[in-house]
């Protein structure tokens, strides 16, 4: 091992979710959420080689931007390779470019570290904000009274996974305790009364107003008609109900309507375009997947329960567990449930449509005329390959590691025509791991009224779709839009600095039950009930099945469901203009 | 409500017995009654003079709405995109849509209003994802439709069969039916989905072959489920894709389908309903020697008095197909060599979605053309033949006029068979075919024909009093009108109707959508022994954790999730 000190290193930063970020991030504004997504994990190696200590703070330099964050080594980083939580600093440093796809690079983005004394970066400095972010997120009591309630069945609204068998003790209007349930769905219940929005509110002389409900909406339509190209984005974190108004909404106000897909799986759906894939349901894995993949995908930080319920740890009706299935995962680096696996294919990052090609020329019967292919040993790839061959049934979990980094959608056709070709031998099939628990409803709910799965610009009163042109990042890139209406999500904390800065010169909309950063910056906010503890609906799980979400406990007094603000708030407008409701 | 008056017009009601009169017709409340209830001071009055009046059409078996025909709808960009198909939207008329094989749902519901059809029937759709399916059809407006539930491959089902227990697959079937909020059986290939699962799908099923990993064989399937229909006393007759669909030389097995069931007649006398007969009516031994078994199908269709078929015609140019079957969609994507689709779901049925065009010069495509034709011409009783195209698999299902014309136009058909494949079309017997469909024959193969067979002709297919107001106007007189000479005015009446009434509104004015509104679901809720329901219900909750990713709570779905339904009574 070299023992010579460099005084900056090159590396691929990864930036992903981990379980203490999906735990906080409804509470953005809390100190343990700032300074988990403020913290780089290294590799032990590349510490050593900058002479670092955890704790100690570096330079981190990207084609966005560069930012001051604290350093910390961890096992689950490889060499040459950084890593750091979803959020404000990373969203500093990823490249707003989207090659055309709609989707910023957020993962293996060449960076530069250098070890430094400056101060830690702020979030007022990330922001450029003289005064600190305001935070009116409040504490909503809820009441412990009469009998004690269980309520089986109940829907996770929390990721893709979508479990539907929590138990809810719910005692009154207080969630007493909830079954079943990985940490991620558990914050989410337990603390679904926390950091809430408390009453509608305008900003006024840069000041919130409280004001009554007619009048915000009032405010937000009239911002809406006004607006010649608004942006309405979200949706993944609600129900499908209020996706179908949402999009009655975009078409009456001319707007874009666009979700969290042009951020997770946008290149997925550009490369079914292409050549379309195999696609399965979950329990279809839990009877039948011999061989199960798991690609660019943090599946135990990201989907806790997924491999327990569906994958390689399920009892089905012919394979029982894990002894039944072989686990292969391939990333960039020792993810944590890479232990687990029979194989681990360590991939260069960026590097993975390289890995697809020399497989496929593999299945397809022909040589590999080189020693290695993105970092991995011929022979490693032939094992690979010869295991793929040999599945009964596979399964490949494709996630955001393979829609952010490298080739983007071209990944993905090659990854498709691969399980076109294995599928001659044996059979596979491919499920792309979603985020949001309704991103997949959001996507068909757009595709079965537009025909387009996201990214839908109803600017000339009928749908179009060009991901690149269409897409959030780049309407604000090119500075385009000049109204966003944000429901569900919080898209100034996620989407690269540019773009954020850009959406800060427009007048904000934000509907959510939780207090976040777009709200801080927003013109109106309006609260919300959140979708699956206190309002019902519909969601679709990652391989599309559709669930009923159950309303456990009653919303704070005064609040209501985002579909019925958005039906208000889509009368509202039809009233503005003139249209018969 | 409104109430309309529709005046002179020349109505065709076949099953009222009015065969070409002119009469008035009344509307009040959504309901069709005595033209004198009409208080024409405040109705509205439609002057029908010289126009065809006929009940609103409708569709027995199209592919419109669940996860398959979102999956091609994104597989399928390339689909919407072109300004000929989307439809702007006009703020409080009707909302935008676009596509044209794979249309979304608001082209779905407006383009068959314009041609004044008001009933659709989803064609499959799997159990568990019936959710979707009915989240879309929601969304679908102006027009009534139902669900037929995909169960060929059910595991409870292959479970009850092989255990030779009829009473439970009874008590299964009338259980998933409620619990889906669905309306009819269907099968697909019955036994492919399980070969398809276990990865050895690599023969074609044949209805004597043995199901891989069972003991059962597709007939077994058939016999079990077309019993269920008749116990459960369900209006619609067993909905069946058969085995061999799209293989030469697959007559056979059809012919063995319908002898198989042939005599499990419903309580209303039918026994099957062969979906889109077209694709399997081949005869030969490869796709170069395909030739047309229309005959040998119609001899047998015409002798039995309980089988009644759609077309699934072959409309020449893109489209994208989907179905059920998957072994045979990934055979057909190495014919087609472009995009492919699979859905397998868990415990009960495996899908395929890929583009294909059919193409004028191609020899087999013309001779499927000719079959879809030539069925239809030779079954002589209109009321078994339904027109469909299996939107989208044989060709979308805005061509409907363009079928319609040939049937009953020689010319037409004459016209179009000179662009074609001249060796296919030497070998059909379409060429020698005479016969040209009546106007009242265009009337039941579309309308009193598919209300009869789903069983809904106390409301729909017909004008009498008490029927829905579903209404079709089209602007052709048939005392003056030769549809076998002016058979291209005949397509542009029918594509675009000078009126649809939709439950007593007027939806379509000379041919534009003018109003937005939303139809009921249809769905049945079949008798059951509560006893030995509780017994199955026991048993498939204990299998149920193991066979599924949802639990059985979550699976059923709840008359609230629905926007407007109807139970269809059982007999």
């Amino acid at each position: 091992m070299s023992k010579q000190t460099f005084s900056f290193l090159n590396l691929s930063l990864v930036t992903g979710r981990t379980i203490i970020q999906g735990t906080l991030v409804e509470d953005k504004l809390t100190k343990n959420y700032l300074e988990h997504v403020s913290t780089l994990k290294l590799n032990p190696t590349d510490m050593r080689k900058l002479g670092l200590k955890n704790g100690d703070k570096v330079e981190l330099k990207g084609p966005g931007g560069s930012v001051v964050v604290k350093v910390r080594a961890a096992a689950d980083v490889s060499e040459g390779v950084a890593f750091i939580p979803m959020g404000p600093w990373a969203e500093v440093v990823v490249d707003p470019e989207t090659d055309g796809t709609g989707m910023p690079g957020f993962k293996s983005i060449p960076v530069t570290i250098v070890k430094t004394d400056k101060p830690l970066t702020s979030l007022e400095q990330i922001y450029r904000e003289k005064e600190p972010i305001l935070n009116l997120g409040q504490t909503f009591e809820r009441e412990a009274k009469g009998e004690i309630r269980r309520i089986t069945d109940v829907v996770c609204p929390f990721c893709g996974s979508l479990c539907d068998n929590l138990i809810v003790e719910v005692q009154g209007n207080k969630i007493l305790k909830v079954m079943n349930a990985c940490p991620l769905g558990l914050t989410k219940f337990m603390k679904s009364h926390e950091n809430r929005i408390p009453y509608p509110m305008i900003k006024e002389n840069g000041k919130f107003v409280k004001v009554p409900l007619e009048k915000a909406i009032d405010k937000a339509a009239e911002i809406l008609v006004k607006a010649k190209y608004p942006v309405l984005y979200g949706w993944a974190s609600s129900s499908i109900e209020t996706a179908r108004l949402g999009l009655e909404l975009a078409e009456i106000v001319g707007g874009v309507f666009d979700h969290c897909s042009t951020f997770c799986h946008g290149p997925t759906a550009l490369g079914f375009h292409e050549v379309g894939m195999p696609k399965s349901s979950l329990g279809q894995i839990k009877n039948w997947a011999d061989v199960i993949v798991y690609w660019g995908s943090n599946v135990s930080e990201a989907h806790p329960m997924h491999p327990s319920r569906y994958s390689y740890f399920s009892i089905g009706r012919h394979r029982k567990g894990r002894k039944d299935r072989k686990l292969i995962v391939v990333d960039v680096r020792p993810v944590p449930h890479a232990r687990h696996a029979d194989m681990f294919i360590k991939v260069k990052p960026g590097k993975d449509y390289e890995l697809l090609v020399a497989l496929r020329l593999l299945v397809q019967g022909k040589d590999l005329e080189v020693p290695e292919v993105a970092g991995v040993p011929k022979e490693k790839v032939i094992e690979l390959a010869e295991i793929l061959m040999a599945a009964r049934f596979g399964v490949m979990f494709v996630g955001v590691g393979l829609t952010m980094s490298g080739a983007k959608e071209k990944n993905f056709e090659e990854l498709f025509l691969l399980l076109h070709d294995l599928n001659k031998i044996s059979k596979w099939v491919i499920i792309p791991m979603r985020g949001h628990y309704n991103v997949t409803g959001v996507d068909l709910v757009t595709i079965w009224t537009t025909g387009y799965p996201y990214a839908v610009d109803f600017s000339r009163k009928y749908p179009r779709y060009q991901p690149g042109i269409t897409s959030t990042a780049d309407i604000f890139l090119r500075g385009e839009a000049d109204a966003l209406l944000s429901i569900a999500s919080d898209p100034i904390a996620h989407f690269p600095r540019k773009v954020a800065e850009a959406m800060k010169k427009v007048p904000i909309i934000t509907i959510d039950p939780k207090w976040n950063l777009t709200a801080a910056f927003s013109k109106v906010v309006i609260p919300a009930a959140i979708a699956g503890i206190e309002c019902s609906g519909a969601a679709y799980r990652m391989d599309e099945v559709p669930l009923r979400l159950k309303k456990v406990v009653d919303p704070p007094p005064g609040i209501l469901c985002d579909e019925e603000i958005l039906r208000l708030l889509l009368n509202k407008v039809k009233e503005k203009l003139g249209v018969k409701p | 409500m409104t109430e309309l008056l529709i005046r002179n017009g020349y109505v065709i009601d076949p099953l009222n017995n009015v065969h070409g009169e002119v009469m008035d017709i009344g509307v009040k409340d959504g309901k069709i009654v005595p033209p004198d209830q009409i208080d024409t001071r405040y109705a509205k009055i439609i002057d029908a003079t010289g126009c065809l009046v006929v009940p609103g059409g409708v569709d027995i078996h199209s592919h419109i709405a669940g996860p398959k025909v979102s999956a091609g709808r994104l597989l399928m960009p390339n689909d919407h995109y072109k300004i000929g198909r989307v439809i702007r939207a006009i703020p409080g008329v009707r909302r935008s849509g676009t596509g044209k094989a794979v249309p979304s749902v608001t082209n779905i519901g407006y383009k068959y209003a314009r041609m004044g059809w008001t009933t659709v029937m989803e064609a499959a759709s799997p159990p568990l994802y019936t959710r979707h399916t009915h989240h879309e059809l929601d969304d679908t407006p102006i027009v009534d439709k139902g669900v037929n539930l995909l169960l060929d491959s059910n595991w409870f089902i292959l479970e009850y069969i092989e255990n030779k227990d009829q009473a439970r697959v009874n008590a299964f079937v009338s259980w998933i039916l409620r619990a889906t909020k669905s309306y009819a059986v269907k099968l697909v290939d019955p036994g492919s989905a399980e070969a398809w699962s276990r990865g050895v799908a690599t023969q074609p099923l044949s209805i004597d072959d043995v199901i891989p990993g069972t003991s059962l064989t597709p007939k077994d399937i058939l016999i079990a489920l077309a019993t269920a229909v008749r116990d459960l006393g369900l209006p619609h007759p067993i909905h069946v894709h058969a085995n061999m669909l799209g293989l030469p030389g697959n007559y056979i097995t059809t012919i063995k389908t319908i002898e198989t069931v042939a005599d499990i007649a419903n309580k209303r006398g039918l026994s099957i309903h062969l979906a889109h007969l077209q694709f399997n009516a081949y005869k030969g031994d490869s796709y170069a020697t395909m030739l047309s078994a229309a005959e040998e199908l119609a001899k047998l269709i015409n002798k039995l008095s309980g089988v009644t078929f759609d077309m699934g015609q072959v409309i020449f140019g893109g489209t994208v197909t989907m179905t059920a079957d998957a072994p045979w969609e990934y055979y057909l994507y190495h014919l087609a060599k472009w995009k492919w689709v699979a859905k397998d779901v868990e415990a009960e049925t495996a899908a395929g979605i890929v583009p294909y065009k059919f193409r004028r010069y191609v020899y087999t495509n013309v001779i499927q053309w000719g079959i879809g034709l030539e069925l239809a011409l030779l079954v002589k009783d209109a009321s078994k033949v339904v027109v469909s195209t299996d939107h989208p698999n044989a060709g979308p299902f805005t061509r409907y006029p363009q079928i319609i014309a040939w049937l009953m136009s020689k010319k037409a058909r004459e016209k179009e068979m000179t662009k074609l494949n001249k060796k296919a079309v030497k070998r059909l017997s379409l060429p020698a075919i005479d016969r040209e469909y009546t106007f009242e024959e265009f009337v039941i193969s579309t309308r009193v024909a598919p209300a009869k067979i789903i069983g809904i002709e106390k409301i729909k297919g017909h004008l009498g009093v008490g029927a829905d107001a579903d209404i079709a106007i089209y602007d052709i007189d048939p005392r003056t009108f030769d549809p076998s000479r002016e058979y291209e005015r005949l397509i542009r009446a029918i594509k675009y109707a000078k009126y649809t009434i939709k439950d007593g509104e007027i939806v379509v004015k000379d041919g534009k959508v003018v109003k937005t509104t939303y139809g009921r679901t249809f769905y049945v809720e079949p008798p059951s022994d509560p006893k030995l329901e509780s017994e199955v219900l026991g048993d498939v909750r204990e299998k149920f954790k193991e066979w599924y990713s949802v639990t059985l709570n979550n699976y059923v779905i709840l008359n609230e999730e629905l926007r407007k339904i109807e139970p269809i009574k059982t007999y």
